[in-house]
């Protein structure tokens, strides 16, 4: 995959304070990726840094292709961001909104009103289009300003925390449409909080406190962190015999028993899993079930971002 | 798949014209605009009007005229009711130059100070277009309205006196010189007082505090209705075209400190 955004130390300084230091990233055309850190980490700052709405005080970067600070109106043709707030004209219809968000980013009549007419069906609001926006819910404003920030096909859409305060619906509904993006082959550079969305839906993740601090696939971090857990559940319960067979299988890292299961940490578990099966069947035990354990991301974010503390 | 972008920076002339068709259509649904918009227009028109005619329907008192000529020796000579209309006439005229002050004030107040209280920057500034461009097209979504409605109220201000008054009268509202204060100085005024409601908008988070700044802008057209009846300016041909020269200076080095703070960076890390 082609990389369409790199960044080679970027910083931005107000005044005294570092808010984005030296940050290197690649990000590939037609991932998902999470960028995680605390409040005040400098998350906002990278976006704004990345959409070309401010200057880097040092570095560089190179976002769709051009250059940053030298095809500024370029990169802002080729991204779109979805802010912190909705940002949307709330005595004005949905249309309206959409219309002339798409007549700034240079569509013509014809295609701001097929891209508008689009985005509202795709987000459902397409009944509701001629309402003033100040009468729509929280959840239906966001679905707005994400529609306005993916109306001009942008090749990287950033997104600022686009699921907060909206219900399980509205959540589901702007989650969907992100994995429909990635199917187009358009990039998503996803700033969030929540660490459950970011595990469904990244490709990859930064964790970041105004600098990088570690970058890799979702499982790669737990792996990394925690190896990779299998749990044996069997039937009626362990014996002392299998939790000393599982040790003694090649490849095992550890194993001890946990609530009615052997808890086994392999690094390759493809390869050992196999064979923990066929000697646990060959020992007698009954296998009831075999579960690839996870740890929750929050808990790699825990010991990853605080531990920087 | 690879995906491909269908945006690219707006023509010119259709950023100017969706700004400001966003911004009338947001102005006319915002009726505490669209009253403070009117009301100074409406009011001024209407006792001018009231005035002109009351002068041709009353004979002025001896005091009245002595007081005219005092105040402007060029009407000696005159009808006494007709030079008493032709001064109403022209009097009422300065206060319609404080039309292009007022209105366009509370307008471009609104369309910076509402869009940073509603949050609607940072997607505007993301789009691609030039902050200049956006800052000009702002000023006119503000500055178009404001020089209409003053036309329009000269306009039946002319019908007006043209229906109830002396010849005197229509002389002084037809003049040269005030028809150039009509088609020239009203713009130039609008626009000063739009890039000053910018800057000072961006300075300032309350429409109130800006509109009570703002309204300075009005003391040097009183200043100078105040001198004129009171005979200390006589505003001939050369003072008009001198007061024209200096708003056309004092518009551009307005524009040029409103586009100094209109800048991408300070609107959306220093604006509050």
């Amino acid at each position: 995959m082609r990389t369409v955004l790199r960044t080679d130390k970027l910083t931005k300084r107000f005044g005294s304070l570092i808010a984005v230091d030296g940050v290197d990233l690649e990000v590939r055309e037609g991932e998902v990726f999470g960028y995680l850190g605390p409040n005040g980490a400098g998350k906002t700052t990278t976006l704004r840094l990345l959409c070309a709405l401010i200057a880097p005080t040092s570095g560089s970067a190179e976002v769709a292709g051009f250059r940053l600070g030298r095809d500024d109106a370029k990169i802002r043709a080729a991204v779109g961001i979805l802010t912190e707030q909705p940002g949307l004209y709330e005595r004005q219809s949905a249309w309206d909104n959409l219309v002339f968000y798409a007549t700034l980013y240079g569509l013509g009549r014809a295609t701001a009103h097929a891209q508008a007419e689009r985005f509202l069906r795709l987000m459902g609001l397409w009944e509701r289009r001629a309402e003033s926006v100040a009468t729509f819910s929280r959840g239906m404003k966001q679905k707005m300003a994400i529609a306005r920030s993916a109306l001009h096909e942008p090749r990287i859409l950033f997104l600022d925390e686009p699921t907060t305060g909206l219900d399980p619906d509205a959540a589901k509904t702007v989650r969907e449409f992100i994995v429909a993006l990635r199917g187009e082959g358009r990039t998503v550079f996803l700033c969030t909080h929540n660490l459950d969305e970011a595990d469904r839906l990244c490709d990859r993740i930064a964790f970041f406190r105004h600098k990088v601090i570690r970058i890799d696939t979702p499982d790669d971090l737990r792996a990394e962190l925690y190896g990779r857990a299998t749990e044996f559940r069997l039937m009626p319960h362990p014996r002392p015999e299998d939790l000393a067979r599982v040790k003694a299988v090649e490849g095992v890292r550890a194993a001890h028993l946990e609530n009615g299961s052997i808890i086994v940490e392999a690094p390759d578990p493809k390869r050992t899993n196999p064979l923990l099966v066929r000697t646990l069947v060959e020992g007698g035990a009954e296998i009831a079930f075999v579960t690839e354990r996870k740890p929750h991301l929050e808990e790699v974010y825990l010991r990853i971002v605080e531990g920087q503390e | 798949m690879s995906a491909v972008a269908i945006a690219r920076q707006p023509e010119r002339f259709d950023l100017v014209r969706a700004v400001c068709v966003r911004e009338w259509k947001e102005a006319l649904g915002n009726k505490l605009l669209v009253g403070m918009t009117l009301l100074p227009p409406v009011v001024i028109l209407a006792a001018g009007i009231v005035a002109v005619g009351a002068a041709a329907v009353n004979p002025p008192s001896d005091r009245d005229v002595q007081a005219l000529y005092a105040a402007a020796p060029a009407v000696q000579g005159l009808d006494p009711k007709e030079a008493i209309q032709g001064f109403i006439a022209t009097y009422f005229l300065i206060l319609f130059m404080l039309i292009p002050t007022v209105v366009p004030l509370t307008m471009a107040i609104y369309s910076v100070i509402g869009e940073k209280s509603a949050r609607t920057l940072e997607p505007l500034l993301a789009a691609p277009v030039g902050v200049g461009e956006l800052l000009f097209a702002k000023s006119l979504a503000s500055t178009v309205p404001s020089v209409v409605v003053t036309w329009v109220a000269y306009a039946i201000y002319l019908f007006s006196v043209r229906a109830l008054g002396s010849q005197a009268a229509v002389n002084a509202v037809t003049a040269p010189r005030w028809i150039l204060a009509i088609v020239v100085m009203v713009p130039l005024l609008t626009l000063l007082s739009v890039n000053l409601g910018i800057l000072i908008s961006t300075r300032v988070n309350d429409v109130r505090v800006a509109q009570q700044i703002g309204g300075l802008v009005v003391v040097p057209v009183v200043g100078l209705g105040i001198a004129q009846v009171t005979g200390r300016v006589v505003l001939d041909n050369a003072s008009f075209i001198t007061f024209s020269l200096l708003l056309i200076a004092a518009d551009l080095a307005v524009f040029l400190f409103a586009r100094l703070a209109f800048q991408r960076e300070n609107i959306l890390v220093r604006w509050r």
